[in-house]
């Protein structure tokens, strides 16, 4: 079917199409819309077609594909808010400074952090490097718009198994192993181009990832709280100043990509959709915003992500009170011949948003020039809250923005259980001993050293990383929880950083696993030293005109809301990325949460490498047998339904024990429980350390030796004590400290009576450490 | 000549990175440091207030990062630029025995402008040698040891006792120092007769060691190299990232004293000022 009869061609010298809606059936809609690319709903398409009936105009090409941007659900979450709003947006907003690109909160009394985190899942998915070195350079925009100095990234990602079958492998699909080897590159080529450390992050492996990859991608920055700008034009008169990259086709209906499930065709289709990176003009960008930033000479910026110009002249200009006229001429371009369409929804990156007073473009333009970064004044803010185009004298577009960024939002359909029928529970068989689970677990994909990625990334640049990723003696490196930035020249003062995520929780028990969530990031946080004091979420999630899907959704929010607010907790900053589908099936239910936490003097934090011989060693917090989705299960092919609760009087109460015990120097290291459980942790301690430990798990909770040694239960650390100072630890009767053994020779050697696990160190890391490289081979 | 007088260059293009924890270095032993963009020495684009002379600072340092990319070889447009449009400034500073260090991305423009190794002369007219491409064939950011093998020449390394081994964290794609084949133990010998060669990489017992100690498979070890007066020093380890005990790897084990890189940056500090 032809929807040509409803296209008129505008007399002009170059593109520019008026639509007819009114005359158009249903049918003739839905096919506008999938010709278009902008996705728009039916019902979506009647409302435009009401309002510019009431107008008594056709809407032309640059107006209908604007409304396409602005209505996504990338761009207005129309299906996520209404959950958002009820679980988290409320949680002690008093302490939030600003919600814009990013959120901002207070550091110290003149300084604050910006963070947010989102999803470059589906151009990742279609271009690994390019995709994910676009999705760095999109987020360290966001950080930058509120006027702070980018400092630190972190990386959450999540693959099929990398030693996937080619043959079971979906049509249009590829294979892990491209797409991580392609990813982990890209991240490495932009992030250490443009000189900000990648500090944390994460690699997971699930069957349901092989369909559709995710790349999540964080930034938190620091300004002085006299710099900071609001995503706002000042008001009628400013100028915008187009800086950054030029104007292309790439990345065109990158939201709207963004905004639908991946098919077979999605390579061929949408590799257009993919924007391409340029870390070397976002490097000088950086410097030059920054500089004429702190000259004063910005009034407020703003970044150009999804939706390009179109969905940034309105916001910033609406932000204000205020409207805009834009010469869409002005913009300057890659190439000749772009429609004015083009120009205007186009993705292309390295671009930001500056509202200038007229009395200060000319020093902008001087400061941006020295960095020979192109800097061009396209329009002035207006009285009236409507944005008005202009292409070579010709008017192409005029809208009110109320009605632009009145995007719908939605209460669709949603489960209210779960639907389908429930997995049996399968309970692994005891053994006398467990050195080959253990080895197997420290070997195992989840499990093992991230070393290989981790090194690839430069975590050190900007030389304010005091805690590392990698953490350890010389030679010996292991995880740590949580990474430590010291951002400000003259203050100990230092900002925790860390990624939390648990899919295989959330996919079994989404309330819970949102709880887990929270409570790792918690944990990890604390590890080191620092008061969890605010977080991002990036979620991703399945289609959620699928009430099943909409469920897990609203049901993990609700359990990362409930934990956040009893901690206080606010989220200033999100994003929701729907639709992570592939023929195959959804991925699992997957939030990933960057989480920061202050640290009141750096010289106290703690690693989690053992430091000495005789140091005693004890497990804070209690077990349960709430087995299911631990990595334990996972290898043991093993299934229940019952995930870790978080117990929240117990979760503060453990908090207190090793932020008290940080704080007295009486715990000199520190490591959170979670993949794998006590003895993977306590394997990880000792591998960091190059040191053995003999303890003693007989104190425990009354459970099976295999609940006690890989129960991932929450809101528990593990924690060495310095000789002579264990009393100093403090104590609380709402958690358990429990005694366990000492550091010394060099077995990891664990007993209940009898031994369970005797295994010397070099095996158990080389278990650890030889995983990865032998999967990427 | 005393520390709060020393002016200090650091000089940078887009791309260049570490350019405020080198500040930062010179800035906290009491100098007077100043991000100085190349434009900034060459006149272009600037305004007269913005212009800058090389000649009026005594301390010349190329920060680490990506200059230009690295798109077309680690170093080569930054040198290229800095070749056409700075050659007579750079000789004369070097001539007038001014200290220049190059860090990372910044030995790499060293030895692409041909400042370093400078076997004869102050500046080749083409390259010596080369930072070729890690034999890991990646980027990678790890801590590496560093053992003092010069002698008495290099003013950067003064204050650190022969044979100490520091450690200087690396983080490089480009940093294997590789001279033409042919004549390549010919050179190493002429450069060890010269006392050129600065530090090694080696293992925590202070032995030549290869990967990872060795992270890039540089020729005999070597991380850093002087020209023959000892004024101008590149070496592709970070010597700014462990000014601060604080920064080590591994500084929750042993948090007191200062960092290890910090005698580097003293080192030439109380060479301006006692000479200059």
């Amino acid at each position: 079917m032809s929807t040509d009869r409803l296209y008129t061609r505008r007399d002009v010298p170059f593109e520019l199409v008026e639509i007819d809606l009114e005359d158009a059936s249903d049918s003739d809609l839905m096919e506008l819309s999938r010709e278009s690319g902008t996705a728009l709903s039916l019902e979506e398409i009647k409302r435009i077609r009401d309002f510019f009936k009431q107008k008594g105009r056709r809407p032309t090409d640059v107006e209908f594909q604007s409304l396409g941007q602005a209505w996504s659900e990338h761009c207005c979450y129309k299906s996520s808010k209404i959950y958002l709003k009820q679980y988290i947006f409320g949680i002690n907003t008093r302490q939030v400074i600003d919600r814009g690109d990013a959120g901002v909160m207070e550091f110290d009394k003149d300084h604050a952090y910006a963070l947010r985190i989102e999803s470059h899942n589906h151009p990742s998915a279609v271009e690994p490097y390019g995709g994910a070195a676009t999705g760095i350079g999109g987020i360290i925009r966001d950080v930058l718009c509120m006027g702070a100095q980018p400092i630190a990234l972190v990386d959450p990602l999540f693959f099929g198994p990398l030693d996937y079958p080619f043959e079971k492998l979906p049509a249009g699909i590829k294979h892990p192993k491209y797409l991580f080897g392609g990813i982990v590159a890209g991240i490495r080529d932009y992030g250490n181009r443009v000189g900000i450390p990648t500090v944390s992050g994460g690699v997971w492996f699930d069957e349901s990832y092989v369909g559709n990859c995710l790349v999540n991608v964080g930034c938190v920055g620091i300004g002085e709280k006299k710099n900071l700008r609001k995503n706002a034009v000042r008001g009628p008169g400013d100028v915008l100043v187009l800086v950054g990259g030029r104007t292309g086709r790439d990345g065109i209906h990158g939201v709207t990509f963004a905004s639908a499930v991946l098919t077979k065709e999605s390579e061929t289709e949408s590799r257009g959709a993919v924007q391409l990176g340029d870390p070397i003009m976002k490097e000088p960008v950086i410097h030059a915003l920054l500089e004429a930033n702190e000259k004063g000479y910005v009034n407020g910026m703003k970044d150009l992500g999804g939706g390009g110009l179109s969905c940034v002249v309105g916001e910033i200009a609406l932000a204000g009170g205020c409207g805009a006229e834009v010469d869409l001429s002005k913009v300057p371009l890659k190439e000749e011949g772009l429609a004015p369409w083009e120009i205007w929804v186009s993705e292309s990156q390295e671009r930001m948003m500056l509202s200038v007073s007229p009395k200060n473009v000319d020093e902008v333009l001087h400061v941006f020039r020295l960095w020979d970064v192109p800097a061009t004044p396209i329009g002035k803010v207006t009285p009236e809250k409507s944005v008005r185009l202009f292409f070579h004298g010709e008017k192409v577009f005029d809208l009110e923005l109320e009605f632009l960024t009145a995007g719908p939002e939605y209460c669709r359909p949603c489960s209210a259980e779960r639907t389908g029928s429930k997995k049996k529970e399968k309970t692994p068989q005891i053994k006398a001993k467990y050195d080959k689970e253990l080895m197997k677990l420290l070997g195992s994909a989840n499990v093992c050293n991230k070393e290989w990625v981790i090194r690839q990334y430069d975590h050190e640049v900007r030389a304010n990383t005091v805690i590392k990723p990698l953490q350890g003696k010389l030679g010996h490196s292991s995880h740590g929880d949580a990474a430590v930035i010291k951002p400000v020249e003259d203050s100990f003062r230092g900002l925790a950083i860390t990624t939390a995520s648990n899919p295989f929780a959330v996919g079994i028990d989404p309330y819970r696993g949102g709880k887990t969530c929270v409570d790792e990031m918690c944990r990890n946080l604390v590890s080191v030293g620092a008061r969890p004091h605010s977080f991002t979420n990036c979620l991703n999630f399945g289609n959620p005109e699928k009430p099943d899907r909409l469920w897990l959704f609203r049901e993990a929010v609700r359990g990362m809301g409930e934990v956040a607010k009893a901690l206080n907790l606010p989220s200033p900053s999100g994003n929701v990325s729907f639709y992570n589908e592939a023929p195959s099936g959804a991925v699992l239910p997957t939030p990933s949460l960057l989480g920061c936490g202050i640290v009141r003097d750096i010289r106290k934090c703690v690693t989690s490498d053992l430091k000495k011989e005789g140091n005693a060693i004890a497990l804070i917090g209690a077990t349960g047998p709430e087995m299911g989705a631990s990595q334990y299960y996972r290898i043991t092919k093993s299934h229940s339904s019952r995930i870790p609760d978080v117990d929240i009087p117990a979760l503060k109460a453990g908090m207190e024990v090793v932020l008290g015990g940080i704080e007295r120097s009486a715990i000199v290291s520190c490591h959170d429980i979670s993949d794998g459980g006590l003895a993977v942790a306590l394997a990880e301690m000792c591998i960091g350390g190059d040191f053995g430990a003999e303890v003693d798990v007989s104190k425990m909770e009354k459970l099976r030796s295999d609940v006690r040694l890989f129960s991932e239960a929450n809101s528990r650390w593990l924690v060495e004590l310095k000789r002579g100072k264990e009393k100093q630890l403090p104590k609380d009767r709402k958690t358990k400290v429990v005694r366990l053994g000492t550091v010394g020779g060099h077995s990891l050697k664990i007993g209940a009576g009898k031994k369970l696990v005797d295994s010397d160190i070099d095996k158990l890391a080389e278990s650890f450490n030889s995983t990865l490289w032998r999967l990427v081979g | 000549m005393k520390a709060s007088q020393v002016k200090v260059c650091v000089l940078r293009i887009e791309g260049t990175n570490c350019e405020e924890e080198s500040f930062a270095a010179f800035k906290r032993l009491g100098t007077k440091p100043e991000k100085v963009h190349l434009k900034q020495l060459t006149g272009a684009d600037v305004s007269h207030e913005e212009k800058r002379d090389l000649s009026d600072y005594q301390i010349l340092v190329l920060p680490g990062g990506f200059s230009a990319g690295d798109y077309v070889r680690a170093g080569a447009i930054f040198a290229a630029r800095m070749k056409s449009k700075l050659s007579k400034d750079l000789i004369e500073f070097i001539r007038a025995r001014k200290p220049v260090i190059g860090i990372c991305n910044g030995f790499q423009i060293l030895v692409e402008t041909g400042l370093l190794p400078a076997m004869s002369g102050v500046m080749s007219e083409v390259p010596e040698a080369v930072l070729g491409t890690n034999d890991s064939g990646r980027f990678e950011c790890r801590p590496t040891l560093l053992r003092k093998v010069n002698r008495d020449s290099c003013v950067f390394t003064a204050k650190i006792s022969p044979d100490k081994v520091s450690l200087i964290p690396s983080a490089h794609a480009e940093g294997k120092l590789m001279f033409p084949l042919d004549r390549s133990k010919k050179i190493v010998r002429e450069l060890e007769d010269n006392d050129q060669i600065v530090f090694k990489y080696v293992d925590p017992e202070g032995n030549l060691a290869v990967y990872p100690w060795c992270p890039n498979g540089s020729t005999d070890n070597i991380a850093g190299i002087c020209n023959r007066e000892g004024n101008v020093f590149g070496l592709m380890p970070h010597p700014e990232r462990v000014f601060f005990r604080f920064t080590h790897p591994d500084w929750t084990r042993a948090p007191d004293g200062p960092g290890d890189g910090r005698a580097v940056f003293e080192s030439v500090l109380e060479y301006v000022t006692k000479r200059l």
